[in-house]
């Protein structure tokens, strides 16, 4: 600690050198920061653009639809479907952090267009308010949405997928024949009309994909049917909590029941998520690296210059290890000094970042441009920070031990 | 010199060889000598006669390869690393011909810095280095880095550096030799004055004629031997 100030001083020597020494710390914990922002943001907005596009952040489903399937399977069968739910809904909405509890019912069979073309169709009944409340979004591109109150008989409406829609040749209006099994085995049709056309996001679904009234799905599968009831939530954070009270809530349910989070639904989310570990960690071991050499070669450089000084204060009773602390002082001045400087440019760069509103290219396999935009993760600025003293202690211990081992002798008489 | 009294520093049949590739040379070749408590003497002879070498091994800076070096009674050659540290630190003080001051510190700080080695408190290190400062007649410029500092005034922080911890004795390697004759003799009034008030014992590596002139114990070195010491014959 008595040394800290005197390494302070000798910063000041070569002001130029110090700078670009700072310049090489604070770009490294800039890169840091900045990485960590952008793998934050991505990470958190890709998971709330899974929940709100309709994963939900819990699904209720029958526990041998899971078995049949697997937790990441986004079907389930009809033959597990749910009957007679009304009254555990009402149960999980009373739950605490929950906004609201909707029932979905697949349907999966054959879509005709008026002009006769024939499509394979993956559809869900939803319930309108339901979405609304968990705060699910659609992305209409034409037409409007479908009516939160049940259809009719005979006014039946669906959201078709631009894929589908192109494939059947139709528009907001036009009419679909949508032909599929029922529970016991038979034959439905039901004509809807088009009422807008959406996309999932996601180009492959898009292809297939359309969406009814929780009430028009049952006219056409079996009346009363849910395959599964999806949980939002009012925050993303309490989805551990909510996952406990929501299982307790459904044990000793008959049939019994399963209950998914969105993380093990979301597999391509953990798949994006590894990857952007991956290139954190690469990137932070590439950032070290180079630090390290640039500064040990710097710290190196102010030794030896000093070399003659050096042997000076080990003359006058300047003792090894105190020599040793005030060398390890000054790198430490400057990992210390220049993450600072970095963690305040980072500040700086992602608010600058987040207002310029950038567009990014979208994902792979997304059909959207998304915002390029930043978070303040405060992890990163604190784990940058003790990065950046660890590269500098690296960095010192070259320079330390040449301090150390000096003959004060031949020192004093370095020139 | 009475022998009950044991001296400050002794040497005895010491010899210090350099080694460079293959050839050799002897820089001290049997040096044996005594200085009392209190004594203020210098090393003369021509350049390469060892005279700094002596001053290195009478300082705990550098090992004898043969014969022993006893400071207070201790023998050097015999104290780790550690100890000799704490011996510098404590009880030798040293000024070199080219000062050696810590460039980015003020007179008042470098003078201040033997007691920070020593973890003496902020208050009274400043109150002691001001104090050494103002008896080598630079109460005026506490403040000011060696750089703003005349060659005259350098060496006075220097010797106010060697002397704020009160060593026993302090090792001067041509102190004057990069200052005018002028300069030259006003520190080496200095260095008697601080020999008389403090009984700081003043060893003084020299070409300086002037002097050598006036100081009584002269040391005559002259390829590594002894030549002369006016203090023996006296
Ligand atoms: N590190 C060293 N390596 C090799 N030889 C050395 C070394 N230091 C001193 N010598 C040799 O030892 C001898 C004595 O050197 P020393 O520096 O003690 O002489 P000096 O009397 O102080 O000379 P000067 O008056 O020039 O300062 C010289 O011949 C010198 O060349
Ligand atoms: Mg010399």
């Amino acid at each position: 600690m008595r040394f800290a100030w005197l390494a302070l001083r000798n910063l000041a020597r070569n002001r130029r050198r110090t700078a670009t020494t700072l310049a090489v710390v604070a770009a490294g914990t800039l890169a840091l920061v900045l990485t960590a922002g952008f793998v934050a943001y991505s990470f958190d907005g890709l998971a709330e653009a899974m929940i709100h596009g309709g994963l939900g952040h819990l699904e209720v489903a029958p526990a041998a639809a899971v078995e049949a399937r697997g937790a990441a399977a986004l079907d389930r069968p009809l033959e597990h479907a749910l009957a007679g739910w009304e009254g555990l809904r009402e149960r999980l909405e009373a739950l605490p952090h929950v906004a609201a509890v909707g029932a979905n019912l697949q349907v999966m069979g054959m879509a005709q267009g008026p002009q006769g073309a024939s499509v394979s169709f993956v559809g869900v009944g939803a319930e309108p308010d339901r979405a609304r409340r968990m705060g699910f979004e659609k992305k209409l591109r034409a037409g409007e949405l479908l009516p939160e109150t049940a259809p009719r008989e005979g006014e039946e409406a669906a959201l078709v997928a631009l894929g589908l829609a192109g494939a059947l040749g139709v528009a907001p209006g036009d009419i679909v024949t949508l032909l599929a099994t029922d529970a016991g085995g038979s034959l439905n049709a039901l004509d809807v009309r088009v009422a807008g056309l959406v996309t999932t996001g996601v180009q492959e679904l898009d292809s297939r994909y359309l969406e009814l009234h929780l009430a028009a799905a049952q006219r056409l599968v079996g009346a009363g049917l849910a395959s599964n009831l999806l949980v939002g939530l009012d925050e993303t954070e309490a989805t551990g909590e909510a996952l406990a009270a929501v299982r307790a809530a459904v044990a000793g349910e008959q049939p019994p029941l399963a209950v998914v989070p969105w993380t093990e639904r979301a597999l391509f989310y953990e798949q994006v998520r590894n990857l952007y570990r991956g290139i954190f960690w690469f990137l932070g071991t590439i950032v070290f690296l180079l630090v390290v050499l640039a500064t040990s070669n710097t710290l190196a450089m102010t030794v030896m210059e000093r070399m003659r000084e050096l042997g000076t204060l080990r003359a006058i009773g300047t003792g090894r290890g105190q020599l040793a602390a005030m060398i390890l002082a000054e790198a430490l001045w400057l990992g210390l000094l220049g993450s600072l400087a970095g963690c305040l440019l980072g500040v700086a760069a992602i608010a600058g970042i987040n207002r310029a509103g950038v567009k990014m290219p979208p994902p792979p396999g997304a059909v959207d441009p998304i915002d390029l935009r930043l978070a303040y993760v405060p992890e990163a600025f604190a784990g940058a920070l003790l990065l950046m003293l660890a590269v500098l202690a690296v960095a010192a211990l070259a320079p330390v031990a040449r301090a150390v081992r000096l003959s004060i002798v031949d020192a004093l008489g370095h020139v | 010199m009475t022998p009950s009294s044991a001296p400050l520093l002794r040497t005895e049949g010491v010899v210090r060889r350099y080694r460079s590739g293959a050839s050799e040379v002897t820089a001290l070749a049997g040096v044996d000598l005594e200085i009392a408590a209190g004594e203020i003497a210098v090393v003369a002879g021509p350049s390469g006669s060892g005279k700094s070498t002596l001053l290195h091994l009478l300082g705990a800076l550098d090992a004898a390869d043969a014969g022993r070096v006893l400071f207070e009674g201790a023998d050097l050659g015999a104290l780790a690393e550690r100890q000799r540290t704490l011996l510098r630190r404590r009880r030798l003080g040293f000024v070199f011909q080219a000062f050696h001051l810590v460039p980015v510190l003020s007179a008042l700080e470098n003078v201040e810095y033997p007691l920070l080695l020593d973890g003496v408190g902020r208050a009274e290190r400043r109150r002691r280095a001001a104090e050494m400062l103002d008896a080598v007649g630079l109460a005026a410029r506490l403040g000011h880095r060696p750089d703003r500092l005349s060659g005259g005034e350098r060496q006075r922080v220097a010797i106010a550096r060697a002397l704020v911890h009160r060593p026993a004795a302090v090792l001067a390697d041509e102190p004057t030799g990069n200052l005018d004759s002028r300069t030259a003799g006003a520190v080496l009034d200095l260095l008697a004055d601080l020999n008389r008030s403090l009984g700081t014992t003043f060893l003084i590596a020299t070409h300086d004629a002037a002097l050598i002139a006036r100081t009584p114990r002269r040391i005559v070195l002259a390829d590594g031997r002894i030549v002369a010491d006016s203090g023996r014959a006296a």
